[in-house]
């Protein structure tokens, strides 16, 4: 395998973009799934629920 | 049930860490990787020398005093920084830098080429008290340097461990260290000969603190300082500045 | 360290011995070398601690029922060891400050001297300040969050102080002339080892706290906080590697040379800036600022974005740091377009605390604690805006290397870091000490405008330095040649120097402020019952349906 410099950079170039995209769908997917709303209203929620605060 | 519950949850958890790794890694490896081949990439100097060993202890001198913080070594590919400072710096100029001292704030003037640029004796007096010579100036004093002994019974074994990490210094100047910190601050003495055979013609051997029969702090720190945008002349003959490197004798 | 079993303090006192003996060695490897020096410090610092252990063990046995409650104890000693450390690096802030202004007050001594209390000072505040409040901070959110206690007793105390002893080691090895010169991470071969031990205990301890969680979803606080811990460890062990001259030499060389040090160096440097100071905090941020505004976030859904965002966006926007030098251009193009991406995630983040106040404006108005926390982010969009600003490659060559790079650094390790730390403070000190409320809401009012009013002045002193200083570099006369000379542009920065220093002098006196009425908290009455009864983690197996019951 011939690891240039060149080789390195493109792959930078090239992978890293696909890499950029790829992940960025991954994470918009996961946070607009459609089932995931419950969970997150109810982790938005939920540490308000306990009473940690200072008794003003 | 609740036992396999419990796993699954430990999972998520484990591979959300999986998933932290991999988008935060990729930036580093995708930016970082490339330069593990610079070698490739980095211009050429057939000339450059290595630190002699007063230089290099002066430069960790130079590390322990945290000169790094006010002063940059790395002159930038602007009009105004090459007028001020000299040619650019090439990557190759600070190829044996372990670690490099580009820096980050310029409170004082960049040293990148300091080098030759004034005498042992305008250092000596400058780093002793810097408003004697330069009344503007918010330097600290570093007047203990001219009054500590340099210890010079381990610069072989800081050589050595230099090598280990890449920069080739022979077996004959691992050896030799201490003696040749010794000569390139004492010329008179019979150890100076050996620095300019071992690390060229061009090596400043002086009494840089001015006080021949000891080596201090303040001669290592000196020669660092001297030696500093010496080391090669490339970035003199692959950029269009019209410049000389400075010449002390002049 | 009451609550500590026998078995626990059998291993805590074995540790302790261990850590010892390794100081013993130290000491008579170094000799005369400065790691002679830390290793008596390491040895004293572990004897007093089984000193400690030791005084307390024939006490009664441990409370059985301590596992019904959260374990806040480590959190306290955390909290003081913040308020300690916050002081400290002040201090040395404001005297390095002044330094600048007036030289001789280092009274040409050797350990007081700029170029060794400038780590000291960023050490004590980053690592010492910044690091125990994200400790501490975590231990609490992810009790709360995951509704458990943490797994042991030992490991967070671990964490701990042995946490402390790394930066103890860090900043008096500056003063005796230990560093690796590598800003941010100066502390050598050694202290960067132990700090792996701690770091991993850190790790593991989460990790095992998150995998007794009786709550279904990790909360988006916990995954900033994992963020911190992880990647933290990877930039840390990569940026240290390093090689001792010898294992009786304090000194090391690093393995990366010239360009490839400086690219590993920036890209641990902004990380750091990123994961340490920016990811932890908005941990913080994501947990105290619902707590005391008793609103639930904007948007959880833009909390997740933005996480993503952030964690993936700012590993490659180091290289910012080094426009127009030695390192390949492609890699500086490559962190300026990611560096202004950057603003994306950030100013979303910004805008989802801001947004969450929306309609509690009159809260802000009269509690200050939510005001130091409604300010935090404020500067956090002022400061991430200037970062993409000043990372942009032509406005960079006039910023680099001066001032203003000061003044981007404080606005957002004052506006920012100090201000959401001292908000989330004064909601954690009253909840863990089961205060009422805390000693003084004037006092907390004073410290408001005092770390406000020495933000300002710091950030403005460093703006207009920065700038005057950029510009008088690169003016040309009629003929051509350079109108100033160096020493020319260092004059006109005098009188920033002393408003700077007279802006990080407000700031510390509020921080002792906060100390005092933290310390006066501490020392008042504990509400009636001792504890509210919805503070404490769920027990027993998890009933099925019970993610949708709130909790009791």
């Amino acid at each position: 395998m011939d690891l240039t410099h060149e080789t390195l950079v493109e792959a930078a170039k090239t992978w890293g973009l696909f890499y950029l995209i790829g992940f960025s769908l991954c994470v918009l997917v996961y946070t607009f799934w459609p089932a995931n709303r419950e969970r997150f209203d109810r982790a938005k929620r939920n540490i308000l629920d306990e009473d940690d605060q200072p008794w003003t | 049930m609740p036992e396999l519950l419990h796993r699954k949850l430990e999972r998520t958890a484990i591979g959300f860490v999986l998933a932290i790794i991999v988008a935060a890694s990729v930036g580093g490896i995708v930016e970082i990787a490339p330069l593990f081949t610079i070698d490739e990439t980095v211009e050429n100097a057939d000339d450059m020398r290595l630190y002699t060993p007063l230089e290099l202890a002066g430069r960790n001198i130079y590390i322990r005093e945290g000169c790094y913080a006010c002063h940059s070594q790395m002159i930038r590919t602007l009009r105004d920084d090459v007028e001020r400072y000299g040619p650019f710096s090439l990557a190759v100029e600070s190829r044996y830098d372990h670690p490099m001292l580009w820096g980050s704030k310029r409170t004082g003037p960049d040293l990148a080429r300091v080098g030759g640029k004034y005498s042992d004796f305008w250092h000596v007096a400058h780093l002793t008290n810097p408003r004697d010579v330069v009344p503007e100036s918010n330097m600290p004093a570093y007047p203990w340097l001219a009054r500590t002994p340099l210890r010079l019974d381990d610069l072989g074994s800081h050589l050595r461990t230099q090598r280990s990490v890449g920069v080739p210094y022979t077996d004959e100047m691992i050896d030799n260290a201490a003696r040749d910190a010794f000569g390139q601050a004492v010329p008179d003495s019979q150890q100076a000969s050996g620095v300019t055979e071992r690390y060229g013609e061009e090596t400043q051997v002086s009494a840089f603190d001015g006080v021949t029969t000891r080596v201090t702090e303040m001669d290592a720190l000196v020669a660092y300082l001297q030696v500093l945008g010496r080391l090669t002349k490339a970035a003199y003959r692959n950029t269009a500045a019209p410049e000389q490197p400075p010449n002390p004798n002049d | 360290m009451g609550q500590l079993t026998t078995r626990e303090r059998e291993l805590a006192a074995a540790i302790l011995v261990a850590l010892a003996v390794v100081g013993i060695a130290m000491a008579a490897a170094g000799r005369a070398d400065p790691l002679g020096v830390h290793g008596a410090i390491v040895l004293l610092y572990s004897m007093v601690l089984l000193f400690l252990i030791m005084s307390t063990s024939f006490g009664p046995a441990p409370d059985p029922s301590r596992v019904s409650r959260y374990y806040d104890d480590p959190i306290k000693v955390g909290v003081a060891f913040t308020l300690f450390w916050a002081i400290f690096g002040m201090f040395f802030g404001v005297w390095a400050a002044a330094q600048l202004a007036w030289p001789s007050l280092n009274f040409d001594t050797a350990w007081a001297s700029f170029g060794r209390i400038r780590p000291a000072h960023t050490t004590g505040v980053i690592f010492g300040f910044g690091g125990n409040a994200l400790i501490s901070t975590s231990f609490h959110v992810v009790q709360r969050t995951s509704r458990a206690r943490l797994p042991d007793q030992l490991s967070p105390w671990f964490v701990l102080f042995g946490y402390n002893l790394f930066c103890i080691l860090a900043v008096t090895g500056y003063f005796i002339g230990v560093t690796q010169s590598k800003e941010y991470a100066e502390a050598e071969w050694y202290a960067d080892l132990w700090l792996v031990i701690v770091w991993v205990t850190y790790f593991v301890l989460y990790i095992r706290t998150l995998a007794r969680r009786r709550e279904p979803h990790i909360y988006v606080a916990n995954w900033y906080y994992m963020a911190f811990i992880l990647v933290v460890a990877i930039l840390h062990i990569i940026n240290n590697l390093t090689i001792p001259v010898s294992l009786g030499h304090a000194k090391s060389y690093t393995i990366w040379a010239g360009v490839q040090d400086s690219m590993v160096q920036w890209w641990y440097g902004h990380n750091a800036v990123a994961f340490f100071l920016t990811a932890g905090f908005l941990a913080m941020l994501y947990y105290y600022l619902p707590k005391r505004a008793e609103r639930p976030i904007f948007s959880y859904r833009l909390s997740i974005l933005s996480f993503w965002g952030i964690t993936f966006f700012y590993m490659w926007a180091g290289s910012h740091h080094l426009h127009y030098t030695a390192l390949p251009h492609w890699v500086q193009n490559l962190g300026m377009t990611f560096s202004v991406m950057l603003l994306v995630p950030s100013w979303a983040s910004a805008g989802n605390a801001l947004l969450t106040l929306n309609g509690a404006w009159h809260k802000v108005r009269d509690d200050a604690t939510l005001r130091f926390i409604m300010m935090a982010a404020f500067f956090y969009g002022l400061s991430t805006f200037e970062g993409s600003f000043l990372a942009v490659r032509p406005v960079n060559s006039l910023s680099h290397y001066t001032d203003w790079t000061v003044g981007h650094v404080h606005a957002g390790a004052l506006g920012w870091v100090a201000l959401i730390t001292y908000g989330s403070l004064y909601t954690l000190v009253p909840a863990i000490w089961k205060r009422e409320r805390m000693y003084s809401a004037a006092l907390v009012e004073v410290h408001f405008w005092l770390a406000f009013a020495g933000t300002v002045i710091y950030v403005f002193a460093m703006w207009n330095s920065g700038i005057i200083q950029g510009l008088m570099w690169r003016t040309y006369t009629e003929e051509g040649t350079l109108s100033y000379s160096f020493v020319d542009s260092l004059l006109a920065m005098y009188p920033y120097y002393i408003a700077r220093a007279f802006g990080g002098l407000l700031f510390l006196i509020g921080a002792v402020v906060a100390t005092y009425n933290i310390w006066m908290t501490v020392r008042g009455v504990p509400v009636a019952g001792g504890e509210r009864h919805d503070d404490i983690p769920l027990a027993g197996p998890l009933p099925e349906g019970a993610a949708t019951r709130p909790a009791e």
